[in-house]
C-alpha cells in the first residue's frame, strides 16, 4: 500500500481539516516559501474537493448579499480616494512648483524695493472633508481644527432615510477595521468628536472617511453593514 | 452545451476584471452550497454567514488568482470557505459540542437529493474510492473533511487515542490517493 511522506502526510491533513490552530498556522506560513508543501496541498484540495458536492445546501439571510456588497463597496471608494488623494498632491506639488518661481520674482523685487514684510508663517490650523457621493451631491462635512483639538461632522443635506440612520465611519489602513464615529441624521445636525493631538489626530488626519445607511441604532456588527453612501477625505482649508 | 463548471469559470474571469453582474450570478449560483459548507463546520448560522462574507469578499479581490488548471470554481472558492471556517472553528477553542439546535434544517444524510442525478465524474470517483475504506475510516475521513472534527474530537468519539487516529487518517488518506491514482 502506498504511504504518505511527512510533506504529504502534513498536506493531507491540512487539507482534510484535522490540524490543531497551531499546526495550521505553521502550514499556513509554510506553503508560502515551500513549493512542495504548497503543491502537494494543492493536490489534496483537488482530490478531496468533490466531497463537498455531497453537502446540502442552505440558503444564506436575504441581506449577506447586501452586506458583501457593502464591503466591496467601501474597498472600493478607498481605493478611488487613494487614487484621488495621489491625483491631489500631484496638483499641489505642481502649484508648489510655480509659486517657488513666483516667490522668486517678488523676492528679488522686494530686494530692489528694499521693501521687507515682516511675515510669520504659522501652521495650518483647519481641515475640511466634502463627504459625497462621488457625483456632485454633498451629504456630509467634517471639519477639524488643529487648534482647538476638535472634529466635528455635519450633517448637510442627506436624503432623509426612513427606518435607516447615517453611520459615520473612519477608515485608515492603519486599523484593522472602520471605526464607527456615530450616527448623524437631521440636516444642520452637528456631532463634536474632542480628540487629542498627537498620534490620534495624525491618524485621523489621513485617514479617510465614509458615511453607510444603517439600521435605526446603528451597525449591528460594529462595520459598515449597509451601503456606503458618502466618501471624503480631510484636506487643508486654511494657508 | 457549457458544463456548469465553464458557467462558473467564465463569471470568475468577468469578477477579476471587476464585473459586477458577473459577481452577483456567482454569488446566486454558489452561496446555498458554500453556506452549507461554512455551516457543517460551524454549527452557528451567525458565524457560518460572516465566514462566508468574507469568502466572498476574498473572492472579488482574488479572483484573478483563480486557475482552473488547478482547481474547479467551485472547488477553489470552497478552499477559501472551508480554510476560513476551519480557521475559525480552532480558533474558538470551546466551540459547543452536542448543539445541534441550529442544524435542525440540514439534513442529516450527506446526500442532497438531486445531486446523484447529475454528479459529475470526479465525484462519481472520490466516493467510489472512499467506499473502498473500512465504514469507521470513512466515516472519520467525511467527519473530518465535512464536519470539521479536529483528530482530538475524532478521538473522543471513537473513543480511541489521538496517535491511533492520526495512524488511521494517514493510511486512509494514502489508501484514497492511491484509488483516485488508480
Amino acid at each position: 500500500m502506498t504511504e504518505l511522506d511527512d510533506i504529504d502526510g502534513l498536506a493531507a491533513e491540512y487539507v482534510l481539516g484535522t490540524l490543531t490552530r497551531e499546526e495550521r498556522v505553521a502550514v499556513t506560513e509554510r506553503r508560502i516559501a515551500e513549493r512542495p508543501l504548497d503543491r502537494a496541498i494543492a493536490a489534496w484540495e483537488r482530490r478531496l474537493g468533490p466531497l463537498v458536492e455531497t453537502v446540502a445546501p442552505v440558503a444564506p439571510s436575504a441581506n449577506l448579499y447586501n452586506k458583501i456588497r457593502a464591503q466591496i463597496g467601501l474597498s472600493q471608494h478607498v481605493v478611488s480616494l487613494k487614487a484621488r488623494e495621489q491625483k491631489l498632491a500631484r496638483r499641489a506639488a505642481r502649484w508648489r512648483n510655480a509659486f517657488v518661481g513666483v516667490s522668486a520674482i517678488a523676492a528679488s523685487l522686494v530686494g530692489i524695493l528694499g521693501y521687507r514684510e515682516n511675515f510669520e508663517r504659522k501652521d495650518a490650523r483647519q481641515y475640511v472633508a466634502v463627504l459625497d457621493t462621488g457625483s456632485n451631491m454633498t451629504g456630509f462635512l467634517l471639519t477639524l481644527d488643529t487648534g482647538t483639538n476638535m472634529a466635528v461632522i455635519t450633517a448637510v443635506n442627506p436624503p432623509k432615510q426612513s427606518n435607516k440612520t447615517y453611520q459615520v465611519w473612519m477608515v485608515s489602513d492603519k486599523m484593522s477595521g472602520p471605526k464607527s464615529l456615530g450616527m448623524v441624521d437631521r440636516p444642520g445636525e452637528m456631532k463634536k468628536m474632542p480628540m487629542q493631538s498627537g498620534p490620534e489626530m495624525d491618524l485621523f488626519m489621513n485617514a479617510s472617511f465614509a458615511v453607510s445607511l444603517e439600521p435605526l441604532g446603528g451597525s449591528p456588527t460594529g462595520s459598515p453593514t449597509g451601503p456606503v453612501l458618502f466618501t471624503g477625505k480631510l484636506v487643508q482649508a486654511t494657508p | 452545451m457549457p458544463s456548469r463548471a465553464q458557467n462558473l469559470e467564465v463569471l470568475l474571469s468577468g469578477v477579476a476584471n471587476g464585473d459586477e453582474a458577473a459577481f452577483a450570478e456567482l454569488y446566486q449560483a454558489t452561496a446555498s452550497k458554500l453556506l452549507g459548507v461554512a455551516l457543517r463546520i460551524l454549527r452557528s448560522r451567525e458565524i457560518a454567514e460572516e465566514v462566508l462574507q468574507e469568502a466572498f469578499f476574498k473572492v472579488w479581490e482574488r479572483a484573478g488568482d483563480y486557475n482552473s488548471d488547478i482547481a474547479s470554481p467551485v472547488t477553489w472558492m470552497a478552499t477559501i470557505v472551508r480554510n476560513r471556517a476551519l480557521d475559525e472553528a480552532r480558533r474558538r477553542v470551546n466551540r459547543p459540542t452536542g448543539d445541534e439546535s441550529e442544524l435542525e434544517n440540514i439534513e442529516s444524510d450527506d446526500e442532497h437529493p438531486i445531486a446523484g442525478l447529475e454528479r459529475a465524474e470526479d465525484v462519481k470517483r472520490l466516493l467510489r474510492c472512499l467506499d473502498g475504506l473500512e465504514s469507521e475510516k470513512k466515516e472519520i475521513v467525511r467527519l473530518a473533511y465535512l464536519d470539521g472534527m479536529s483528530r482530538e474530537a475524532l478521538a473522543k468519539r471513537f473513543d480511541r487515542p489521538e496517535g491511533t487516529i492520526k495512524t488511521w487518517l494517514h493510511r486512509s488518506l494514502a489508501q484514497l490517493k492511491g484509488c483516485l491514482e488508480q
